[in-house]
């Protein structure tokens, strides 16, 4: 009888201590990465972002929309947005001036296919949206400004488009907030 | 210590675990596309294969048949937790580069493979030199590749952010197809292939 | 809707778990020799990645969020995907013994196939809705039984024809694995 018994516990006790040690240890690890595994990924915003507004001194980031402070000056806002390209997933940080203009845009991930589809982090390309009136984000041949990548149409379209509309999205929550924090000054 | 020699050697060569026993190919192929891509996978194997081979040889005597193989499933995906971790906080270029591929080392079958066949029978520093053994082979092998498709694929031969090697004409017309899947399958195929001719490999 | 199907093709088509994640590989190797094995493994693999999608996006969502220990998942889902095999395993054989001659040998197998974590970790990256991983399961799944079943075909004829000694076996494998990768590029840019 007692054999049977440590027979079933014995093998039970002995996963539930390693799982134990298992998890403190992971939770130990945890704890002591954690502060540098955030700033990583403060400085890796503040880099990109301060790639699209060379001025920026200071961010603030509420209800998925960054904005960019210079000194005392709000000099724009930024968001990110993704667009579906040939290979995935194309993620885009886009920067606008204010409600009509694209300050610019970083491509921060993508799949496509390298020679073709991924020359749209070429700085040609991306920097082709910079100043831009939101009306005329649109490649060339579908009557805008933007230059289309040779042999990938499909990518370059879905970069235009998923900036174009996601601004236009972006900015209607722009003057709400510039009164909101009117508001909040009196 | 000749017979720690021999388990630290045989990993490389012999029973390499990616062109011989065909173990642990899908890092091997997802993120050879760059030698820094190769460098950080190997490291993580590395670890975590050393970690889990110790811990099990330690474990080996007191650990009860039943329940063997969730206990070095957990103690695996504690050492690539671990690594995942770290990654993410001291190299996260790498840690995005290697994406899903770093935790999926938990079911690399070569991780759990040298701890249910050689970790869990053997003492500790036998384990220990079988690991750094299969570890460096694993390292080496996907070095090769990398390095294969990237001179190809690319026309550049760049390690953290240096350019080493630059392919005239190639550099500016890359065959981009062995950077992309097919050119992995393509490439590990002929590495088999060769090493097969060599002798190394046996005909199945 | 739209978004569902555009998810479902990008995961059995566009990025095919095998041919361009190279997810499942060593059962891809290992049973697609023969069209029938091919088949059963490729249901029994659909089938835990769907449960297991289902599992860890509750775990993931009212467990590990909420006490904020998302770092958790790896080896939480290792669990859930080793116990979720040995239930389905049980189950199947108390059921439909058929079924389970036709699958049990592989179920012990699919706990270390990085298709099944590799599904659960993707909706976890990219974020998605219960319904979305339900399709996102099944679309892996469909398109890595899709391959299987293609190569298994291939491979039946293989065998009668007359491959270069050092190419026999998997080199000449991973040889058709290319040229199959190479085709489905043509569905690239259909998401």
């Amino acid at each position: 009888m007692k054999s049977a018994l440590s027979n079933y516990a014995r093998p039970i006790l002995f996963l539930t201590l390693v799982v134990f040690i298992a998890v403190s240890v992971l939770s130990l690890t945890y704890q002591a990465t954690k502060d540098t595994i955030e700033e990583q990924q403060d400085a890796k915003i503040k880099s990109t972002l301060q790639e699209l507004f060379p001025a920026l001194d200071t961010y603030e980031y509420q209800d998925s929309l960054y904005t960019i402070y210079s000194q005392d000056d709000t000099i724009g806002y930024a968001f990110l947005t993704s667009g579906k390209g040939y290979g995935g997933n194309i993620d885009i940080m886009v920067g606008i001036e204010n409600e009509t203009t694209l300050k610019g845009i970083l491509i921060i991930s993508q799949q496509e296919t390298p020679g073709l589809g991924n020359r749209i982090t070429e700085d040609w390309f991306t920097s082709s949206f910079a100043g831009l009136s939101l009306s005329d984000v649109f490649l060339k041949k579908d009557g805008g400004a933007i230059d289309g990548i040779t042999g990938a149409t499909i990518s370059s379209r879905a970069v235009v488009d998923a900036v174009r509309e996601a601004a236009m999205e972006k900015i209607k929550a722009i003057p709400e907030r510039t009164q909101a924090k009117a508001g909040d000054l009196e | 210590m000749s017979r720690l020699r021999k388990e630290f050697l045989k990993g490389i060569i012999i029973s390499n675990p990616v062109f011989v026993l065909a173990l642990g190919l899908c890092p091997a192929l997802a993120i050879s596309i760059s030698i820094d891509n190769a460098l950080g996978m190997s490291m993580g194997v590395a670890i975590v294969l050393l970690g889990s081979n110790i811990m099990v040889a330690t474990l080996r005597k007191i650990v009860p048949n039943a329940v063997r193989i969730p206990v070095f499933i957990v103690i695996i995906a504690s050492f690539v937790t671990i690594i995942d971790l770290l990654f993410q906080a001291y190299f996260p270029p790498l840690h995005q580069s290697l994406g899903i591929y770093l935790p999926l080392i938990v079911v690399n079958c070569i991780v759990l493979g040298r701890a249910e066949a050689f970790a869990s029978k053997n003492p500790i520093f036998d384990s220990i030199a079988d690991a750094l053994g299969i570890a460096i082979g694993f390292m080496l092998a996907l070095l090769l590749v990398s390095f294969i498709r990237q001179m190809l694929g690319t026309g550049m031969l760049t390690v953290f952010g240096k350019e080493l090697l630059r392919l005239p004409g190639l550099a500016s017309h890359p065959m981009a197809l062995f950077v992309l899947p097919p050119g992995a399958f393509l490439v590990i195929a002929l590495l088999l292939a060769l090493f097969r001719r060599m002798g190394v490999l046996k005909n199945e | 809707m739209n978004e569902l199907i555009s998810i479902f093709i990008g995961m059995a088509l566009v990025n095919n778990f095998v041919l361009s994640r190279f997810l499942g590989l060593c059962p891809f190797f290992g049973v697609s020799k023969k069209l029938d094995n091919a088949l059963s493994m490729g249901i029994a693999v659909t089938l835990v990645m769907f449960l297991a999608s289902v599992v860890t996006w509750f775990i993931y969502h009212h467990i590990l969020v909420p006490f904020n220990v998302e770092y958790m998942k790896i080896i939480i889902y290792i669990v859930v995907i080793a116990s979720l095999v040995q239930i389905v395993e049980m189950a199947i054989k108390r059921t439909n013994v058929t079924l389970y001659n036709a699958l049990g040998i592989y179920l012990p197998l699919i706990t270390t196939n990085c298709a099944v974590l590799g599904i659960t970790l993707i909706n976890t990256q990219e974020d998605f809705s219960l319904i979305q991983s339900m399709v996102s399961a099944l679309g892996g799944g469909i398109g890595f039984l899709f391959v299987l079943v293609i190569m298994s075909g291939i491979r039946e004829r293989l065998e009668l024809s007359d491959v270069p000694k050092s190419m026999k076996g998997l080199p000449i494998a991973f040889i058709t694995a290319m040229l199959l990768s190479l085709t489905f590029f043509g569905f690239g840019g259909m998401v």
